[in-house]
């Protein structure tokens, strides 16, 4: 998905304590793989299994990098997005999609929307969605 | 009719008699009486005399006679002339009336055969009115001067007008029709004049979509008008929609569960979950390669339905295909040598021109080659990479010693699910997607994609892109 490399996100390299990462996905055995992955690198994961309950969680939270699927109950991707551009807190935030999808109108809706990555999941696995990750922002060794 | 000549007949001997009597007299003759002797003399000078003259007389009868017997026989052979001619005339006339009699009766029969033929041909006429009245299509003729000459009650139906309307527009050419408003969509295809167009879609609406086709007609002595013709496609449209909807809802619901799978496999493969044994990794590894064909399976469905609903979209940059082709041979070497085949790559030009192009279908494509040649090629085989120049263009081939593509199954290779009968034979699995999609891609990037291949022997396929147009 080249059209969506280094987008923004430099800011939030190399931040000090433990990098949090909010995943939001609705497929159960998607998040225990990649919180397991992820945690193992070193990030400070945390989980959300819907967008509602993801946009609640990123006020909360304020992660350093968010992974949020597209299609969920409740709330989906495009949406949570959306309302993230309305509170500047978490507007800035960045947003790797990822997604069983990957269809070009989405791929222009998710960049209007600031997403600075689109992963389709089966394209990428765990490592390769980490190392993604690593190019916005580092783990704490 | 019959005309006979009339009888002119002279009596075969006809003599003129003169011998009897004198054949010129005033007064009959005087009656003999007694004679004195010198009456005696006198009248015996006068017999003399008498006797002279009727000598005379005689003689010039004889003449006479001559004369009138050559004269008869004059006058008879112009009587037979005569009648020789008139026999003549009579037969010549009575072969003129045969003939003229024929004549008639042949100009009859010929006056019959053209009511005949007249009648056929309205008869004709009429049945090709009624077909074109019925025509499942709309019909829309335009003559040599390419002013509309026809128009089928279909086309009336389709473009909502009625009769009268459609009886205005004879006359007009495509230009003034497509300004009546109820015609007007027709002005998408035609840009003020008739051209030639070949099943174009029009759609009238959302449910309405229309093919339309133009085409030259023809007789004996050159272009004699042009047809229009507007078929309905609405319910194949839809038909279409459904199925490429149905795989794409299909193929991304199959997507969720294939990509738990693969995450969950990679994990494990990668220790993440912890140890596992060298035969649960040979399992695992085998899994995780016939989940990785499903996943490619999917995609290549997925391409498929985006160019059938024309959503492909490509994000095209300015790109070096050497870099492309070069990372896309390293992700094949491992393939390679275990089926211990001998892949390599050659730039054969010095420049190669740089492209635009939308790098990850461009990816799909080489991919697309390259795999088939490692499918189809035999243990100890060769693949050779080239890439080169063609007409500044930048051509890619691939070029291998593999199985080949039957000749009569050539024209095929690029339709969609085709797969030849020697590729079904060594190769199970595959969908038949790969050309198709490659040939679309390529040529949606103004490219063009050929082959060719040598049975048994050798396979080269070909891609050129344009260069990039330097802003």
């Amino acid at each position: 998905m080249a059209q969506f490399a280094s987008l923004g996100a430099a800011s939030y390299n190399n931040r000090k304590g433990m990098e949090k990462i909010l995943l939001i996905e609705d497929e159960e055995l998607i998040i225990r793989l990649l919180s397991k992955k992820l945690a193992a690198i070193g990030y400070d994961v945390s989980l959300a299994m819907n967008g509602e309950e993801g946009l609640e969680k990123i006020k909360q939270i304020i992660p350093d990098l968010i992974l949020l699927d597209i299609v969920m109950p409740r709330m989906g991707g495009f949406e949570v997005m959306a309302e993230m551009k309305k509170d500047e807190k978490i507007a800035d935030i960045p947003v790797i999609i990822i997604s069983n999808s990957g269809q070009p109108l989405e791929l222009e809706r998710a960049k209007e929307l600031g997403a600075v990555d689109w992963l389709v999941k089966t394209e990428f696995d765990p490592k390769e969605v980490a190392e993604k990750i690593q190019k916005y922002i580092r783990p704490t060794d | 009719m019959r005309v006979c000549a009339p009888k002119f007949q002279i009596p075969e001997k006809t003599t003129i008699k003169t011998m009897d009597k004198p054949i010129y007299s005033n007064s009959a003759p005087p009656p003999p009486a007694k004679l004195s002797p010198g009456d005696q003399s006198l009248r015996e000078r006068e017999l003399a005399e008498l006797s002279e003259m009727k000598a005379r007389l005689e003689e010039a009868n004889g003449v006479l006679e001559v004369r009138i017997n050559a004269k008869t026989r004059a006058l008879r052979e112009l009587a037979a002339n005569l009648e020789k001619e008139m026999k003549e005339r009579t037969e010549e006339l009575r072969r003129k009336v045969a003939e003229s009699e024929n004549s008639r009766v042949a100009l009859m029969n010929m006056l019959e055969d053209m009511e005949d033929l007249r009648r056929r041909a309205e008869e004709e006429r009429e049945k090709t009115m009624a077909i074109i009245a019925n025509f499942s299509d709309g019909l829309m003729f335009f003559d040599a001067r390419d002013r509309l000459a026809l128009v089928n009650p279909r086309i009336e139906n389709y473009f909502s007008i009625n009769k009268t309307e459609s009886k205005n527009m004879i006359g007009g050419r495509i230009s003034d029709i497509v300004r009546f408003a109820p015609m007007s969509p027709l002005g998408e295809v035609f840009a003020g004049s008739l051209e030639r167009v070949s099943r174009r879609e029009l759609s009238l609406n959302e449910k309405t979509v229309f093919e339309v086709s133009v085409l030259e007609v023809a007789g004996r002595a050159g272009k004699i008008g042009t047809l229009l013709i507007i078929h309905d496609i609405s319910r194949e449209k839809m038909v279409e929609k459904m199925k490429t909807e149905f795989v794409s809802i299909a193929a991304h619901q199959l997507r969720t569960p294939i990509s738990a799978i693969k995450w969950t496999l990679r994990m494990i493969l990668d220790g993440d979950l912890g140890p596992i044994n060298d035969e649960q990794r040979e399992f695992l590894d085998k899994t995780y390669k016939s989940n990785e064909r499903m996943i490619n399976l999917i995609n290549d469905l997925l391409n498929v339905t985006r160019i059938e609903e024309g959503r492909q979209v490509y994000n095209s940059v300015v790109a070096d295909i050497e870099e492309v082709v070069r990372g896309l041979i390293a992700n094949y070497e491992d393939m390679a040598r275990q089926k211990n085949l001998n892949l390599s790559f050659e730039k054969i030009a010095p420049v190669i021109p740089t492209v635009k192009i939308d790098l990850e279908k461009i990816k799909l494509v080489a991919s697309n080659l390259i795999e088939n040649s490692l499918k189809y090629t035999p243990a100890g085989g060769k693949i050779s990479v080239t890439l080169g120049e063609e007409d500044g263009n930048a051509m890619v081939e691939v070029i291998d010693t593999g199985i080949g593509i039957p000749a009569e199954q050539q024209d095929r290779i690029f339709t969609k699910y085709f797969r030849s009968a020697n590729a079904i034979k060594a190769e199970t699995e595959g969908t038949g997607l790969g050309l198709f999609i490659a040939k679309n891609i390529v040529e949606a990037h103004g490219g063009k994609i050929r082959f060719v291949s040598e049975p048994g022997r050798a396979t080269k396929f070909s891609f050129v892109l344009p260069p990039a147009e330097s802003d």
